[in-house]
């Protein structure tokens, strides 16, 4: 009875032996085990029965060891493990292995053994059991020496080269050409020459288990760079012909919906549109917060990603870990091998198992981070659209300085751009408007027209001139200003939107205000306006002032070019400026400066319900 | 008790590689001789593609640490020289209390030398500095030859991981019965300590305990 002990002993230490080196070598080199593979903290820390075997805690065994174990129930017989490297035909494009990944891996496929592990207890007469006293002493030495092998088996499969391509495919963010699958016979087929060229053989010392020994030995290739091990391209680059920006980065501007296109909404004509009921094709990174209305598609909420190159969601979750000098390799101390408990078995196993040619997807998994098959998580580059030039022409307009022209004079003098634009009447003066609503997109405050003009040195004497003259004449500045705002701020009641900007003009109220060019117009004008600024463009009436203010002439004598300008003010609608207004800068000019200023204020100030205000006998 | 004794190939590291390259071949093993119990736990070397294996004891680790800091003290006051540090385990055996000796003593069952030559820092040539970027061929140079002082570097590391495996795998004999409940046999660490006659002191100390010769290999 007791020899039987001792001989099952033998067998049991012989066949956990076994069970352990193939958990190994398939844990270190068949990323598709640690598939549907959940962890936790309780499974982590466990230790279960067949971890104890020779002191390694492994975790939990894949289920297809034991339908191995089972098979190779005949110890004697040697355990072949064929770690095979299928690579995948490669295709025409990349993108149809991303949009139909099991194309990789139905196309044709090269597979070749990198590595074969041989286990044998080499016993020629079978397993006769030691006897005697010794025998107890003789499993503990065979059991610590199997331990001492284990021990060194697991640090060389991290050693040898198929363990740096088993942790490419086990990476999170990329897919590869080529997958590894495995065999296990118990017998092999013996290698060409061909084959054995380029590969080594390392033989472990055997154990000697009485009356037999343990052998453990692998046949690798030295190197996996002949083969072309690729990573597949995650993404094909993909033109978004509709792309419209951020709102970050122009606020102003509308979004208009997918059936409009992808042309920038102008702000003359409707400012922000209402948010409509078409759902945007595509989703954008900030398509979570602007878009009011149109409810949050599920590829919106993947903010930054595109959504058809996202996967499923996963029952777990999606980290992706750090990357190191291996590329995608996992940084972390990990604890490898104890994260199983697959139930996957679909792999390609000699017979009598049966044959899978199922694809292997990148399922190693660390700590609490499952990998998921065709994790992408970059975006597509995208194309930003050209402004129409039809739209950039209509920028481009004659030189302010031409009197001739019926046209607006740049309200500040800002970059020379804007500057030559926009002096053609209407359209020149739409085109105008539309500057104007462009650069108080950019500033939400509506005062980057006017900050910008110390910038340009050439138009400074037009605009002060200009601003000058109005503030000398009975139409006085703040008539000038009011009514260049009061104009901006007739479009803020005319536009419906929500979002509105203070410069938002429109083509009708400039054509009907350029009709009123006179004096006697002036005054009643004034308060018609006056009532128009304190609307919604208090904003653009403290800019102007702000603008007034820096660009206000210094007091000398030069009627030139004032001359032009006032001939200039009186197509600006409405401004009633006095011919009178053409007259040498004298002191009275200044008082009268300082009173337009006094009266802007106050005007601003009685909008604001804190003063009445006064009118003063303009001149 | 036989000692067996393994001189590892010496490797040329620079003062940064020193900690990585020590933890790799320490632990290394340590995980051959921790013989109970272990979950093991895979280490992914940040300056070489390497991974190695810990047994997962975290006071293991702190200790093995500390050592290393010693050593990379010690390197720091000693430049350009070459070091060794060995480890060793031993078992406890009581003895007879005499006048010369504890009642304890150590015998050595094992021990292994790791061999050091600490290069000097070879001047800056970082990619990082602004003046390379300009001059872009002294730069590319210096990236190439550190990229294959690199890769040399790793290849040796790899050999010595596989004179580990190897010496683990050959001799078996001497390694003592396994404790119950001892993860691994106690260890020790010693390194060149200010003066190098004193490194020496504790060899011969250690030979007369273990009454063999250091056997050289």
């Amino acid at each position: 009875m007791e020899m039987d002990r001792e001989s099952g002993k033998l067998e049991q230490i012989v066949s956990q032996f076994r069970s352990k080196i193939l958990h190994v070598v398939l844990d270190s080199r068949v990323p598709s085990l640690h598939r549907h593979q959940q962890h936790d903290s309780l499974s982590l820390s466990r230790v279960r029965k067949t971890d104890k075997w020779f002191n390694l805690v492994l975790g939990d065994r894949p289920p297809a060891l034991e339908n191995l174990n089972f098979s190779l129930r005949n110890l004697l017989d040697p355990m072949v493990i064929d770690i095979i490297l299928v690579r995948h035909a490669s295709c025409s494009s990349s993108v149809d292995n991303l949009y139909s990944p099991s194309a990789a891996a139905a196309g044709p496929s090269t597979e070749t053994v990198i590595e074969r592990w041989v286990v044998q207890y080499d016993c020629p007469r079978g397993f006769a059991s030691p006897s005697g006293a010794d025998a107890s002493v003789s499993y503990k030495k065979i059991y610590k020496k199997c331990i001492l092998l284990l021990r060194s088996l697991y640090t060389q499969m991290r050693l040898l080269p198929a363990y740096r391509i088993f942790r490419q495919l086990s990476s999170l963010n990329q897919t590869y050409n080529f997958d590894i699958v495995y065999k296990v016979s118990s017998f092999s087929h013996p290698f060409s020459r061909e084959e054995e060229d380029g590969m080594k053989e390392y033989s472990f010392s055997p154990v000697e288990a009485l009356p037999g020994c343990l052998c453990v030995s692998v046949t690798y290739h030295a190197t996996l760079s002949d083969f072309d091990l690729e990573p597949l391209v995650s993404l094909p680059p993909k033109i978004i012909t509709d792309y419209v920006g951020s709102p970050t980065t122009d606020p102003m501007r509308s979004f208009p919906s997918s059936e409009r296109g992808a042309h920038a909404t102008s702000f003359p004509f409707r400012g922000l549109r209402p948010p409509t009921s078409a759902p945007f094709q595509r989703p954008h990174s900030w398509s979570s917060g602007f878009h009011r209305g149109i409810p949050p598609t599920k590829t919106q909420s993947l903010a930054g990603s595109p959504p058809v190159y996202r996967t499923s969601p996963k029952p777990y979750d999606i980290t992706s870990p750090p990357t190191d000098l291996y590329g995608n390799r996992i940084q972390n101390h990990r604890v490898s091998t104890l994260q199983q408990a697959t139930a996957y078995d679909e792999y390609k196993l000699s017979p009598p198992f049966s044959p899978s040619a199922s694809p292997s997807t990148p399922t190693y998994l660390s700590g609490a981070n499952p990998l998921l098959t065709r994790h992408c998580s970059e975006t597509a580059p995208v194309t930003i659209p050209l402004p129409p030039t039809g739209r950039s022409n209509r920028y481009l307009s004659p030189n302010s300085s031409d009197p001739s022209r019926h046209s607006l004079p740049p309200l500040s003098p800002r970059s020379s751009k804007h500057d030559t634009s926009s002096q053609e009447s209407p359209s020149g003066i739409r085109s105008y408007r539309k500057i104007e609503a462009l650069r108080a997109g950019e500033s939400p405050s509506g005062l980057s027209n006017l900050y910008s003009a110390p910038k340009v040195v050439r138009d400074s004497k037009d605009d002060s001139g200009r601003f000058s003259g109005l503030l000398s004449s009975s139409g006085s500045p703040r008539i000038g200003f009011s009514r260049s705002s009061s104009r901006l701020s007739f479009q803020d009641d005319m536009d419906d939107c929500e979002f509105s900007c203070p410069f938002d003009v429109d083509d009708v109220d400039v054509s009907d205000s350029s009709s009123q060019n006179t004096e006697n117009k002036r005054a009643s004008e004034f308060t018609a306006q006056s009532n128009l600024v304190g609307k919604k463009s208090q904003d653009a009436a403290v800019g102007i002032l702000v603008h007034m203010l820096r660009t206000a002439p210094p007091l000398r004598q030069d009627s030139s070019c004032y001359s032009t300008r006032s001939l200039r003010a009186e197509y600006e609608g409405g401004v009633g400026i006095a011919s009178g207004f053409f007259m040498p800068r004298k002191t009275a000019d200044a008082l009268e400066e300082l009173n337009s200023y006094r009266e802007m204020k106050d005007l601003l100030l009685s909008k604001s319900g804190t003063q009445v205000v006064r009118k003063e006998g303009m001149k | 008790m036989n000692c067996e004794v393994c001189q590892l190939k010496e490797l040329e590291v620079e003062h940064f590689e020193i900690r990585e390259v020590l933890r790799c071949i320490l632990h290394t093993i340590v995980f051959h001789r921790a013989l109970g119990l272990v979950r093991p736990k895979d280490v992914d070397l940040e300056l070489f593609e390497i991974t190695y294996v810990q047994c997962g004891d975290v006071e293991l680790e702190k200790k093995i640490d500390e050592k290393i800091d010693q050593f990379i003290s010690w390197v720091e006051k000693h430049p350009n020289k070459k070091s060794q540090i060995c480890l060793s385990f031993y078992e406890v055996k009581s003895k007879q209390p005499s006048w010369f000796t504890n009642k304890t003593e150590r015998l050595y069952w094992e021990q292994w030398y790791v061999n050091l030559n600490v290069t000097q820092q070879p001047k800056q040539h970082s990619s990082k500095s602004h003046h390379t970027k300009v001059v872009v061929d002294p730069g590319e140079s210096a990236n190439e030859e550190r990229s294959s002082r690199r890769a040399m570097v790793e290849a040796s590391l790899r050999e010595v991981l596989f004179q580990i495996i190897k010496f683990v795998n050959e001799k078996k004999d001497h390694v003592p019965p396994i404790s119950e409940g001892v993860i691994y046999f106690p260890y020790e660490i010693t390194m060149p300590s200010s003066s190098d006659s004193a490194f020496g002191m504790d060899m011969i100390k250690r030979m007369l305990h273990s009454g063999h010769p250091t056997m050289l290999s």
